[in-house]
């Protein structure tokens, strides 16, 4: 297993900064998460670049990695803790803070900034701390990808964004930068998530940037040493070596600097233990080495996230187009019109996910940052003023958009057509909506048209006797005429003859 | 030989000539909108035909392993319709897709008011859209239009490098030669431009900027005239690299310039016999 473990400096209270990475160096960590603060690199004290130069020759010396928090308590305000966020009126200050850490970071080499959002102050409504947060981040994004150092947007219980579902909506409200990442703490989706420890990994695997572990308890957010709370870490591991998750996997334990060198040590010491106990399935990457494409392990059919299919594009080329026109879409839904045919152009169509080829995942993206009451009628407008790709698009993109059934005229248009690109993308996980009539004959204009089967979701499922008839009529055509069913349509009509007992 | 036929009406045409066509060593066609013999009655005509010719028909095309792109306007004669006006609204839609490739057709029929309108909007958005030009000469009143035609595309302001002044034959090359713009030529069996004329037509104009099409459409034409006048190229002691560039690189460079040429594949000397339907529905 290749996890990198490491360990945040806020745990190490009582310690001298150098202090602390001596000992942690010691005990065999990969890397520090540096919690920037008044008696740890103060990046209002004077000396800071001298500092800063020099704590990247000592980290360089020890062999550790680092990535830099700003969650510090007091740094900004002596009297209100974490105070001012990006929410409160005073957020400028915060903000001034966290390019301070960008810049630190990009000196240090680190691998990551991470933030949160902080508590919404009582006397900021919803709508404005969210515009505020919004508009932070995004110019905090902005001077990070200068930067070259991504954001590592952490949801934290109680706070704003508490969630992984609260960072997918901010992310998209940025237009789901590149630099936007994601700090994804390990207790806290044992908190509150609602999914499994070890499939929020999976779900989050694209847009890790920076991973914190400790054990906590369902709906208590409280940092416990391992062993104390209610998480199986193996599998966690194993989720995170199987996302081919390369950065830091830091111990998150800031209430026990009391006992900092023992708790590091017992941490790792049960960290390797439990990256061991996974070891079974390790082997098995070993036999399949490189890095899996995110999404690859999901089940036939199903249509990656958008977040997925974004992080899949990140290797493309584009010179930046993406990134700029999901920022425009975000705050203009109405440019997709001009931006949305322009996609192949700018991407290109080599294939980045199974299945999915840039232009295809570009304009999905494009239509998942669509406000949910623009979807729908947005959807409509490109399918019906689309070339055949971009009809492709809308009709392969339609499970991730927020349309319900209402879309479904585009499939009985697709299918109308005798463009087998079409045809075999209404059939995806969509035509669910279809009726039953609609789709048995969809499903037979796949054999006359001479598309594979395969395209047909849930076609195992949903093939029933009536079907059965239909393509029995055909075979019964072809044979008349001296020719066969497709093998994919002989095969089905004789599983469905014996299970059905035609 | 590969052929590139810059000009041709492929709505109108069968599958036996795309057959035929791809025997012959076409590879890829750039179909622009015009007419269709009979007048349209209301934009949303256009729609559905501009519709076919960006989605049906590249795939009808692909079936028989040839590229088919296509040029985009309200063409000159249906300018002058009144129920036609609104289509120069819906064009600047279709100068975003991937396989338009220019505006056109445009440039006069009979040289109305209505026409220049048409004409100077659409020049613009050639230059707004960042696209060649393809320009229609008429086919009465023809020596005045194409002068005409020239006065109006100086105006506007467009590179003459991205312009093709089309359908000239031996009375209106002159006055094209010399503008910087293309000279697009049409071989049809008894008007316009035969195989033999055109060779010597390249004998004295030279193969530079000069672009041979066969403009097949519902009227009488042959969309195998490209070959044709390739072979009375060769015979006529042109060589084969000759051949290349007029009925190959030539409109590779002229519609090359829009950035949206995808010829991947095509221009490789492949035989796409056996295939064609797999490259069609990938």
């Amino acid at each position: 297993m290749n996890l990198r473990f490491g360990y945040g400096t806020n745990g190490f209270a009582n310690h001298r900064l150098s202090d602390a990475l001596a000992v942690l160096a010691d005990l065999g960590y990969d890397g520090v998460a540096l919690t920037l603060d008044h008696h740890h690199l103060d990046p209002y004290a004077p000396g800071l670049a001298r500092r800063v130069s020099g704590l990247a020759t000592r980290l360089m010396e020890l062999g550790l990695s680092v990535v830099v928090e700003t969650g510090a308590r007091y740094l900004l305000d002596p009297r209100r803790k974490h105070a001012p966020t990006l929410l409160h009126d005073e957020r400028e200050v915060r903000l001034d803070f966290l390019l301070r850490a960008v810049s630190i970071a990009s000196d240090l080499g680190a691998e990551a900034v991470s933030c949160w959002s902080g508590v919404r102050p009582p006397a900021v409504d919803a709508q404005l701390a969210w515009d505020r947060l919004v508009d932070g981040c995004a110019r905090l994004t902005e001077a990070a990808s200068k930067a070259g150092v991504p954001v590592g947007f952490e949801p934290e219980p109680g706070m704003f964004v508490q969630d992984l579902s609260g960072w997918r909506t901010l992310h998209r409200a940025l237009g789901m930068p590149r630099a936007f990442g994601l700090t994804l703490d390990l207790g806290h989706c044992r908190c509150l998530e609602p999914e499994p420890v070890a499939d929020c990994v999976v779900a989050a695997a694209p847009w890790l940037v920076n991973v914190q572990i400790e054990d906590m308890r369902r709906g208590v957010h409280e940092h416990l040493e391992f062993g104390e709370g209610e998480i199986d870490f193996p599998p966690v591991l194993r989720a995170l070596a199987d996302a081919g998750y390369r950065g830091l996997v830091g111990v998150e334990l800031p209430r026990h600097s009391h006992a900092a060198p023992d708790v590091a040590r017992r941490s790792l010491t049960f960290l390797r233990a439990a990256a061991g106990q996974s070891g079974t399935a390790t082997d098995r990457s070993a036999a399949a080495p490189g890095m899996r494409a995110p999404g690859q392990r999901r089940p036939a059919g199903a249509v990656p996230a958008p977040e997925v299919l974004r992080a899949a594009l990140a290797g493309v080329d584009d010179g930046g187009w993406l990134d700029e026109a999901l920022r425009r879409v975000a705050a203009d839904p109405s440019v997709i019109s001009r931006l949305f045919p322009a996609a192949a152009r700018r991407c290109g169509r080599a294939e980045v996910l199974p299945g999915w080829t840039a232009d295809e995942a570009a304009r999905a993206v494009l239509l998942a940052m669509l406000p949910a009451e623009r979807a729908a009628v947005q959807a409509r407008a490109l399918y019906r003023h689309g070339d055949a790709a971009e009809k492709r698009a809308v009709l392969r993109a339609l499970p991730l958009l927020p349309v319900g059934a209402s879309a479904v005229e585009l499939l009985h248009d697709a299918i109308r057509t005798n463009d087998t690109r079409l045809v075999a993308a209404a059939l995806g996980p969509y035509a669910a909506h279809l009726d039953a009539a609609a789709w048995r004959q969809a499903v037979v204009k796949c054999v006359f048209m001479g598309i594979a089967l395969s395209c047909v979701d849930d076609l195992d499922h949903r093939a029933d006797s009536e079907l059965a008839a239909m393509l029995a009529g055909v075979a019964d055509e072809r044979h008349a005429a001296g020719r066969e069913l497709p093998a994919d349509a002989a095969a089905l009509l004789a599983r469905l003859k014996a299970e059905k007992g035609i | 030989m590969r052929i590139f036929d810059p000009h041709v009406h492929m709505t109108s045409r069968t599958t036996d000539d795309y057959e035929a066509m791809a025997a012959a060593g076409v590879r890829a066609v750039v179909e622009p909108a015009f007419w269709l013999g009979q007048p349209r009655t209301s934009p949303g005509s256009f729609a559905d035909y501009f519709d076919a010719l960006i989605g049906w028909e590249p795939f009808r095309a692909g079936q028989f392993g040839i590229r088919h792109h296509a040029t985009i306007a309200l063409n000159p004669k249906e300018a002058n319709d009144p129920r036609c006006r609104e289509v120069l609204e819906l064009v600047p839609r279709y100068l975003d897709k991937d396989a338009v490739v220019a505006v056109g057709e445009i440039g006069y029929d009979s040289m109305t008011p209505l026409e220049d309108i048409a004409f100077a909007a659409q020049l613009a958005l050639a230059v707004e859209f960042d696209l060649p030009a393809l320009v229609h000469t008429p086919h009465r009143d023809k020596v005045r239009g194409t002068q005409r035609s020239l006065d109006v595309v100086k105006e506007s302001g467009i590179d003459p490098g991205r312009v093709v002044i089309d359908h000239l034959n031996e009375v209106t090359v002159e006055l094209v030669r010399d503008t910087g713009c293309w000279l697009g030529f049409s071989i049809y069996p008894d008007t316009k431009m035969s195989p033999p004329r055109m060779v010597e037509l390249l004998r004295r104009h030279g193969t530079e900027r000069m672009l041979v099409n066969s403009a097949a459409d519902w009227g009488r034409s042959d969309p195998l005239l490209t070959r044709r006048t390739g072979e009375a190229m060769l015979a006529a002691g042109f060589g084969a690299d000759d051949v290349d560039r007029v009925l190959w690189r030539n409109p590779v460079e002229f519609y090359g310039q829009s950035g949206r040429l995808d010829l991947s594949d095509a221009d490789s000397p492949a035989d796409f016999a056996g295939n064609s339907i797999k490259r069609g529905g990938a």
